[in-house]
Protein backbone atom coordinates (compact mmCIF):
# COMPACT_ATOMS: atom_id res chain seq x y z
CA UNK A 1 0.00 0.00 0.00
CA UNK A 2 1.19 3.22 -0.85
CA UNK A 3 2.45 5.53 2.10
CA UNK A 4 0.27 8.46 2.07
CA UNK A 5 2.62 12.02 1.29
CA UNK A 6 2.39 14.17 4.41
CA UNK A 7 1.78 17.57 3.06
CA UNK A 8 3.81 20.18 5.30
CA UNK A 9 2.66 23.65 4.91
CA UNK A 10 4.55 26.23 6.07
CA UNK A 11 3.80 28.72 9.17
CA UNK A 12 3.95 31.46 6.90
CA UNK A 13 1.74 29.86 4.49
CA UNK A 14 -0.79 28.87 6.68
CA UNK A 15 -0.74 32.45 8.39
CA UNK A 16 -1.40 34.21 5.29
CA UNK A 17 -4.20 32.04 4.30
CA UNK A 18 -5.86 32.15 7.65
CA UNK A 19 -5.26 35.90 8.00
CA UNK A 20 -6.69 36.39 4.39
CA UNK A 21 -9.69 34.22 5.66
CA UNK A 22 -9.68 36.87 8.00
CA UNK A 23 -10.14 39.85 6.10
CA UNK A 24 -13.00 38.12 3.50
CA UNK A 25 -14.98 37.31 7.19
CA UNK A 26 -14.35 40.84 8.19
CA UNK A 27 -15.52 42.59 4.78
CA UNK A 28 -18.39 40.39 4.16
CA UNK A 29 -21.88 42.13 5.08
CA UNK A 30 -23.38 41.44 8.38
CA UNK A 31 -26.50 40.04 7.10
CA UNK A 32 -23.91 36.69 5.60
CA UNK A 33 -21.93 36.08 9.03
CA UNK A 34 -24.76 36.48 11.11
CA UNK A 35 -25.94 33.17 9.75
CA UNK A 36 -22.62 31.62 11.08
CA UNK A 37 -23.74 33.32 14.51
CA UNK A 38 -27.53 32.41 14.47
CA UNK A 39 -26.58 28.95 12.98
CA UNK A 40 -24.21 28.36 16.59
CA UNK A 41 -26.80 29.55 18.42
CA UNK A 42 -29.02 27.22 17.03
CA UNK A 43 -27.45 24.21 16.74
CA UNK A 44 -26.12 24.69 20.80
CA UNK A 45 -29.71 26.52 21.72
CA UNK A 46 -30.25 24.19 24.93
CA UNK A 47 -26.86 24.41 26.67
CA UNK A 48 -26.96 28.39 25.82
CA UNK A 49 -30.76 28.64 27.36
CA UNK A 50 -29.58 26.75 30.63
CA UNK A 51 -26.38 29.31 30.88
CA UNK A 52 -29.00 31.93 30.16
CA UNK A 53 -31.77 31.15 32.52
CA UNK A 54 -28.77 30.57 35.12
CA UNK A 55 -27.38 34.06 34.44
CA UNK A 56 -30.68 35.88 34.80
CA UNK A 57 -31.63 34.07 38.22
CA UNK A 58 -27.97 34.70 39.59
CA UNK A 59 -27.56 38.11 41.53
CA UNK A 60 -24.68 39.44 39.51
CA UNK A 61 -24.60 42.96 37.17
CA UNK A 62 -24.72 42.65 33.61
CA UNK A 63 -22.56 44.42 31.61
CA UNK A 64 -23.74 44.02 28.66
CA UNK A 65 -25.86 46.83 29.72
CA UNK A 66 -22.33 49.29 29.11
CA UNK A 67 -22.64 48.12 24.71
CA UNK A 68 -25.01 49.13 22.68
CA UNK A 69 -25.93 48.67 19.26
CA UNK A 70 -25.34 51.08 16.55
CA UNK A 71 -29.09 51.88 16.00
CA UNK A 72 -29.51 52.27 20.08
CA UNK A 73 -26.41 54.84 19.66
CA UNK A 74 -28.02 56.75 17.01
CA UNK A 75 -31.53 57.25 19.02
CA UNK A 76 -29.35 58.47 22.21
CA UNK A 77 -27.13 60.38 20.06
CA UNK A 78 -30.44 62.61 18.39
CA UNK A 79 -31.96 61.96 22.03
CA UNK A 80 -28.86 64.09 23.30
CA UNK A 81 -29.18 66.63 20.45
CA UNK A 82 -32.52 67.60 21.13
CA UNK A 83 -32.08 68.58 24.79
CA UNK A 84 -28.97 70.50 24.08
CA UNK A 85 -30.94 72.41 21.59
CA UNK A 86 -33.60 73.15 24.17
CA UNK A 87 -31.23 74.00 26.67
CA UNK A 88 -29.68 76.26 24.34
CA UNK A 89 -33.38 77.68 23.88
CA UNK A 90 -33.80 77.65 27.50
CA UNK A 91 -30.71 79.60 27.89
CA UNK A 92 -32.05 82.25 25.51
CA UNK A 93 -35.38 82.62 27.20
CA UNK A 94 -33.38 83.29 30.20
CA UNK A 95 -31.67 86.14 28.63
CA UNK A 96 -34.42 87.73 27.41
CA UNK A 97 -36.60 87.14 30.56
CA UNK A 98 -33.86 88.52 32.50
CA UNK A 99 -33.87 91.44 30.23
CA UNK A 100 -37.12 92.28 30.73
CA UNK A 101 -37.22 92.28 34.17
CA UNK A 102 -34.36 95.13 34.06
CA UNK A 103 -37.26 97.16 33.07
CA UNK A 104 -38.66 99.09 36.04
CA UNK A 105 -41.86 98.78 34.94
CA UNK A 106 -41.44 94.95 34.97
CA UNK A 107 -40.13 94.69 38.55
CA UNK A 108 -41.70 91.79 40.44
CA UNK A 109 -43.58 90.88 37.11
CA UNK A 110 -43.50 87.21 36.04
CA UNK A 111 -43.57 85.98 32.51
CA UNK A 112 -44.60 84.26 30.03
CA UNK A 113 -42.96 83.72 27.08
CA UNK A 114 -45.00 82.62 23.89
CA UNK A 115 -44.38 81.65 20.30
CA UNK A 116 -46.49 83.75 17.61
CA UNK A 117 -48.66 80.55 16.20
CA UNK A 118 -50.59 83.14 13.81
CA UNK A 119 -50.76 86.70 12.55
CA UNK A 120 -53.43 88.42 10.74
CA UNK A 121 -54.75 91.77 10.44
CA UNK A 122 -54.61 92.96 14.56
CA UNK A 123 -54.63 89.99 15.96
CA UNK A 124 -51.98 87.04 17.01
CA UNK A 125 -52.47 83.63 18.39
CA UNK A 126 -50.02 82.40 20.77
CA UNK A 127 -48.76 78.84 21.80
CA UNK A 128 -49.54 79.76 25.96
CA UNK A 129 -53.10 80.09 27.21
CA UNK A 130 -55.23 79.38 30.46
CA UNK A 131 -52.67 76.85 31.59
CA UNK A 132 -49.57 78.73 31.79
CA UNK A 133 -50.87 81.16 34.24
CA UNK A 134 -52.44 83.62 30.86
CA UNK A 135 -55.10 85.42 31.90
CA UNK A 136 -57.83 88.01 29.99
CA UNK A 137 -56.49 91.69 29.49
CA UNK A 138 -53.01 91.13 30.34
CA UNK A 139 -50.58 93.17 28.34
CA UNK A 140 -47.94 91.64 25.67
CA UNK A 141 -44.68 92.62 25.53
CA UNK A 142 -42.23 92.42 22.15
CA UNK A 143 -39.15 94.15 21.95
CA UNK A 144 -39.20 95.59 25.09
CA UNK A 145 -42.83 97.61 23.91
CA UNK A 146 -46.58 96.92 24.97
CA UNK A 147 -48.10 95.50 21.07
CA UNK A 148 -51.38 94.69 22.94
CA UNK A 149 -53.41 92.85 25.34
CA UNK A 150 -55.23 89.33 25.87
CA UNK A 151 -58.63 89.37 24.66
CA UNK A 152 -59.41 85.58 24.19
CA UNK A 153 -58.43 82.36 25.92
CA UNK A 154 -58.36 79.09 25.97
CA UNK A 155 -56.42 76.42 27.72
CA UNK A 156 -53.59 76.06 25.52
CA UNK A 157 -53.79 79.07 23.39
CA UNK A 158 -54.52 82.98 23.79
CA UNK A 159 -55.03 84.97 21.01
CA UNK A 160 -53.53 89.32 21.51
CA UNK A 161 -55.65 92.20 20.41
CA UNK A 162 -53.02 94.56 18.60
CA UNK A 163 -53.34 97.81 20.15
CA UNK A 164 -53.34 98.79 15.90
CA UNK A 165 -56.63 96.30 15.46
CA UNK A 166 -59.64 97.86 14.06
CA UNK A 167 -61.47 97.02 17.78
CA UNK A 168 -58.37 97.65 19.83
CA UNK A 169 -57.89 100.29 22.56
CA UNK A 170 -55.68 101.10 25.12
CA UNK A 171 -55.34 104.25 27.79
CA UNK A 172 -52.47 105.86 27.23
CA UNK A 173 -50.11 108.63 27.98
CA UNK A 174 -48.55 111.03 25.42
CA UNK A 175 -46.93 114.44 26.50
CA UNK A 176 -48.17 113.83 29.95
CA UNK A 177 -51.36 114.08 28.93
CA UNK A 178 -53.56 110.30 29.65
CA UNK A 179 -55.87 110.02 26.17
CA UNK A 180 -57.30 106.90 24.80
CA UNK A 181 -55.50 105.08 21.71
CA UNK A 182 -57.87 103.62 18.73
CA UNK A 183 -56.84 101.16 16.74
CA UNK A 184 -57.44 101.67 13.16
CA UNK A 185 -55.91 98.93 11.39
CA UNK A 186 -53.38 98.22 8.66
CA UNK A 187 -50.53 98.48 11.59
CA UNK A 188 -51.93 101.93 12.95
CA UNK A 189 -53.14 103.54 15.64
CA UNK A 190 -54.14 107.04 16.51
CA UNK A 191 -55.31 109.73 19.37
CA UNK A 192 -58.05 112.00 19.58
CA UNK A 193 -59.29 114.50 21.57
CA UNK A 194 -55.95 115.53 23.20
CA UNK A 195 -55.77 119.79 23.31
CA UNK A 196 -54.09 121.63 21.16
CA UNK A 197 -52.48 123.82 24.01
CA UNK A 198 -50.61 120.14 24.48
CA UNK A 199 -47.37 120.39 22.47
CA UNK A 200 -46.72 116.85 20.50
CA UNK A 201 -44.50 116.68 17.69
CA UNK A 202 -44.11 113.52 15.26
CA UNK A 203 -41.37 110.68 17.34
CA UNK A 204 -42.68 111.44 20.51
CA UNK A 205 -43.25 108.43 22.49
CA UNK A 206 -46.79 106.86 23.80
CA UNK A 207 -46.78 104.96 26.71
CA UNK A 208 -49.31 102.09 27.88
CA UNK A 209 -50.37 103.63 30.75
CA UNK A 210 -50.24 101.91 34.08
CA UNK A 211 -53.03 99.86 35.14
CA UNK A 212 -53.29 98.19 38.54
CA UNK A 213 -53.10 94.22 38.09
CA UNK A 214 -51.93 94.23 35.27
CA UNK A 215 -49.07 96.94 34.45
CA UNK A 216 -47.42 98.75 37.64
CA UNK A 217 -45.95 101.74 35.17
CA UNK A 218 -45.50 103.35 31.94
CA UNK A 219 -44.11 101.24 28.92
CA UNK A 220 -43.32 102.50 25.48
CA UNK A 221 -45.86 101.54 23.15
CA UNK A 222 -45.30 103.56 19.88
CA UNK A 223 -44.16 106.90 18.29
CA UNK A 224 -45.96 109.19 16.99
CA UNK A 225 -45.84 109.44 13.01
CA UNK A 226 -47.72 112.48 12.34
CA UNK A 227 -49.58 115.52 14.50
CA UNK A 228 -52.16 117.28 12.58
CA UNK A 229 -55.20 119.11 13.57
CA UNK A 230 -58.42 116.73 14.09
CA UNK A 231 -60.71 117.89 11.08
CA UNK A 232 -63.78 117.30 13.03
CA UNK A 233 -62.97 119.12 15.81
CA UNK A 234 -60.58 121.98 15.05
CA UNK A 235 -59.53 122.54 19.15
CA UNK A 236 -57.87 118.83 19.19
CA UNK A 237 -54.98 117.17 17.53
CA UNK A 238 -55.18 114.09 15.46
CA UNK A 239 -52.22 112.15 15.85
CA UNK A 240 -51.46 109.12 14.21
CA UNK A 241 -48.94 106.35 16.30
CA UNK A 242 -47.45 103.59 15.26
CA UNK A 243 -45.93 100.82 16.82
CA UNK A 244 -42.28 100.46 17.60
CA UNK A 245 -41.55 96.75 16.33
CA UNK A 246 -42.96 95.78 12.96
CA UNK A 247 -45.63 93.67 14.26
CA UNK A 248 -46.02 91.58 11.10
CA UNK A 249 -42.95 89.95 11.33
CA UNK A 250 -43.54 89.10 15.60
CA UNK A 251 -42.14 85.49 16.32
CA UNK A 252 -41.88 85.33 20.35
CA UNK A 253 -43.55 87.44 22.53
CA UNK A 254 -43.77 87.97 26.49
CA UNK A 255 -47.33 88.30 28.64
CA UNK A 256 -46.61 90.18 31.56
CA UNK A 257 -48.16 88.67 34.73
CA UNK A 258 -48.70 90.36 37.64
CA UNK A 259 -47.88 88.87 41.02
CA UNK A 260 -50.84 88.99 43.27
CA UNK B 1 -6.79 12.47 17.35
CA UNK B 2 -5.91 15.74 19.52
CA UNK B 3 -7.53 17.92 16.93
CA UNK B 4 -10.98 16.50 18.18
CA UNK B 5 -9.73 17.13 21.83
CA UNK B 6 -9.45 20.66 20.68
CA UNK B 7 -12.23 21.16 19.10
CA UNK B 8 -14.49 19.85 21.88
CA UNK B 9 -12.58 22.14 24.17
CA UNK B 10 -13.02 25.05 22.45
CA UNK B 11 -16.73 24.32 22.30
CA UNK B 12 -17.25 23.89 25.62
CA UNK B 13 -14.85 26.64 26.41
CA UNK B 14 -17.08 29.24 23.97
CA UNK B 15 -20.30 27.95 25.32
CA UNK B 16 -19.03 29.23 28.85
CA UNK B 17 -17.82 32.41 27.78
CA UNK B 18 -21.02 32.77 25.92
CA UNK B 19 -23.36 32.04 28.49
CA UNK B 20 -22.05 31.13 32.21
CA UNK B 21 -18.79 33.07 32.25
CA UNK B 22 -20.77 36.38 33.74
CA UNK B 23 -21.45 33.72 37.03
CA UNK B 24 -17.99 34.90 38.14
CA UNK B 25 -18.08 38.48 37.39
CA UNK B 26 -16.38 40.86 38.93
CA UNK B 27 -18.78 43.96 38.84
CA UNK B 28 -19.32 43.57 35.14
CA UNK B 29 -15.69 42.21 34.59
CA UNK B 30 -15.35 38.59 33.63
CA UNK B 31 -12.57 36.51 32.34
CA UNK B 32 -12.07 35.94 28.82
CA UNK B 33 -11.90 32.21 28.37
CA UNK B 34 -10.68 32.43 25.08
CA UNK B 35 -8.10 34.46 25.45
CA UNK B 36 -6.85 32.03 28.05
CA UNK B 37 -6.99 29.03 25.63
CA UNK B 38 -5.24 31.31 22.81
CA UNK B 39 -2.18 31.79 25.42
CA UNK B 40 -1.78 28.21 25.82
CA UNK B 41 -2.10 26.88 22.84
CA UNK B 42 0.46 29.81 21.32
CA UNK B 43 2.88 28.75 24.47
CA UNK B 44 2.45 25.06 24.64
CA UNK B 45 2.31 24.15 21.16
CA UNK B 46 4.86 24.47 18.00
CA UNK B 47 4.04 27.41 15.83
CA UNK B 48 2.13 25.64 12.99
CA UNK B 49 -0.53 24.01 15.41
CA UNK B 50 -0.55 27.34 17.36
CA UNK B 51 -1.53 29.45 14.12
CA UNK B 52 -4.44 27.05 13.26
CA UNK B 53 -5.88 26.98 16.72
CA UNK B 54 -5.05 30.61 17.46
CA UNK B 55 -7.27 31.64 14.21
CA UNK B 56 -9.90 28.99 15.13
CA UNK B 57 -10.09 30.15 18.56
CA UNK B 58 -10.48 33.91 16.90
CA UNK B 59 -13.57 33.02 15.09
CA UNK B 60 -15.21 31.04 18.13
CA UNK B 61 -14.67 34.27 20.05
CA UNK B 62 -16.62 36.20 16.78
CA UNK B 63 -19.10 33.53 16.86
CA UNK B 64 -20.57 34.89 20.62
CA UNK B 65 -19.54 38.41 19.57
CA UNK B 66 -21.11 41.15 17.39
CA UNK B 67 -19.44 40.61 14.11
CA UNK B 68 -17.47 37.76 12.22
CA UNK B 69 -14.02 38.81 11.24
CA UNK B 70 -12.32 40.81 13.99
CA UNK B 71 -11.82 38.49 16.35
CA UNK B 72 -10.07 36.19 13.67
CA UNK B 73 -7.63 38.73 12.22
CA UNK B 74 -6.83 39.95 16.17
CA UNK B 75 -6.60 36.41 17.65
CA UNK B 76 -4.96 35.17 14.74
CA UNK B 77 -2.39 37.48 14.41
CA UNK B 78 -1.54 37.91 18.42
CA UNK B 79 -1.66 34.46 19.10
CA UNK B 80 0.63 33.91 15.84
CA UNK B 81 3.29 36.89 17.04
CA UNK B 82 3.20 35.25 21.13
CA UNK B 83 4.07 31.61 19.06
CA UNK B 84 6.95 33.31 17.49
CA UNK B 85 8.07 35.06 20.56
CA UNK B 86 8.15 32.16 22.54
CA UNK B 87 10.64 31.03 20.49
CA UNK B 88 13.02 32.61 21.88
CA UNK B 89 11.52 33.63 25.07
CA UNK B 90 9.92 30.56 26.76
CA UNK B 91 6.99 31.93 28.91
CA UNK B 92 7.25 29.58 31.94
CA UNK B 93 7.02 31.51 35.36
CA UNK B 94 3.45 32.35 36.46
CA UNK B 95 4.25 35.93 36.47
CA UNK B 96 5.13 36.13 32.62
CA UNK B 97 1.93 33.80 32.06
CA UNK B 98 -0.19 36.45 33.44
CA UNK B 99 1.38 39.03 32.08
CA UNK B 100 1.28 37.49 28.76
CA UNK B 101 -2.05 37.18 28.97
CA UNK B 102 -2.45 40.48 30.13
CA UNK B 103 -0.97 42.57 27.71
CA UNK B 104 -2.30 39.80 24.42
CA UNK B 105 -5.77 40.25 25.94
CA UNK B 106 -5.10 44.18 25.70
CA UNK B 107 -4.10 44.71 22.48
CA UNK B 108 -6.46 41.97 21.15
CA UNK B 109 -8.94 44.20 22.96
CA UNK B 110 -7.77 47.39 21.37
CA UNK B 111 -7.76 45.59 17.93
CA UNK B 112 -11.11 44.15 18.21
CA UNK B 113 -12.58 47.60 19.03
CA UNK B 114 -11.22 49.04 15.72
CA UNK B 115 -12.34 46.52 13.58
CA UNK B 116 -15.77 46.80 14.95
CA UNK B 117 -15.85 50.70 14.27
CA UNK B 118 -15.12 49.58 10.69
CA UNK B 119 -17.84 47.41 10.42
CA UNK B 120 -20.09 49.83 12.94
CA UNK B 121 -20.94 47.28 14.85
CA UNK B 122 -21.34 48.61 18.57
CA UNK B 123 -19.87 51.17 20.37
CA UNK B 124 -18.79 50.38 23.53
CA UNK B 125 -18.94 52.78 26.97
CA UNK B 126 -16.73 51.93 28.81
CA UNK B 127 -14.13 49.95 26.82
CA UNK B 128 -10.93 51.24 28.39
CA UNK B 129 -11.58 49.87 31.78
CA UNK B 130 -13.50 46.83 30.08
CA UNK B 131 -10.59 45.91 28.15
CA UNK B 132 -7.96 46.33 31.25
CA UNK B 133 -10.32 44.64 33.72
CA UNK B 134 -11.03 41.87 31.34
CA UNK B 135 -7.32 41.38 30.60
CA UNK B 136 -6.32 41.42 34.44
CA UNK B 137 -8.71 39.32 35.47
CA UNK B 138 -8.01 36.66 32.83
CA UNK B 139 -4.25 36.84 33.68
CA UNK B 140 -4.74 35.90 37.06
CA UNK B 141 -7.30 33.29 36.29
CA UNK B 142 -5.74 31.72 33.48
CA UNK B 143 -2.34 29.47 34.95
CA UNK B 144 -4.65 28.23 37.11
CA UNK B 145 -6.92 27.22 34.19
CA UNK B 146 -3.96 25.75 32.48
CA UNK B 147 -3.78 23.10 34.50
CA UNK B 148 -6.90 21.07 33.45
CA UNK B 149 -5.47 22.27 29.59
CA UNK B 150 -1.97 20.46 30.57
CA UNK B 151 -3.98 17.64 31.84
CA UNK B 152 -6.37 16.65 28.55
CA UNK B 153 -3.75 17.37 26.26
CA UNK B 154 -1.25 14.56 28.05
CA UNK B 155 1.37 17.81 28.59
CA UNK B 156 3.54 18.57 31.33
CA UNK B 157 3.47 22.02 32.76
CA UNK B 158 7.15 22.58 32.83
CA UNK B 159 8.15 20.54 29.56
CA UNK B 160 9.92 22.77 27.75
CA UNK B 161 9.12 20.78 24.23
CA UNK B 162 5.85 22.02 22.64
CA UNK B 163 3.02 19.40 21.78
CA UNK B 164 1.32 19.01 18.94
CA UNK B 165 -1.83 17.62 17.31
Amino acid sequence: MMARKKVKVSGRMLFTWFMLAGFILLFIPDKITSRLQLSFAYIFRFPLRIGYSISLSAPTQDFKRDFVSRNEYSKLHTHLMNVVEDCNEAYQKIEQLAGYRKLKPLEGADFVLANVCDVSDGKLVIDRGQNDGVSLGQFVLCYNSIIGTVSQLSPGTAEIELFTGPSAKMQVQVADEQAILNGTGDDRAEIRFIPKTKTIKTGDSVFASKKPGFLNGTMLLGKVTSCTIDDDNPFFWDIKVEPVCNLKRVTDVAVIVIKK
Amino acid sequence: MRWIKFIVLLVVVTLLQAEFINLIGIKGTAPDLLLILLIFFAVHFDITDAIVASFITGFAFDLIGPSVGPGVISFGLLGTLLARLNKFIAIRKIPYQIAAVFIVGVLTGILIYLLNLFKAQYITLRFFPLVFGRSLYSGLVGPLLFLPFFWLFRLGPHRFARGRF
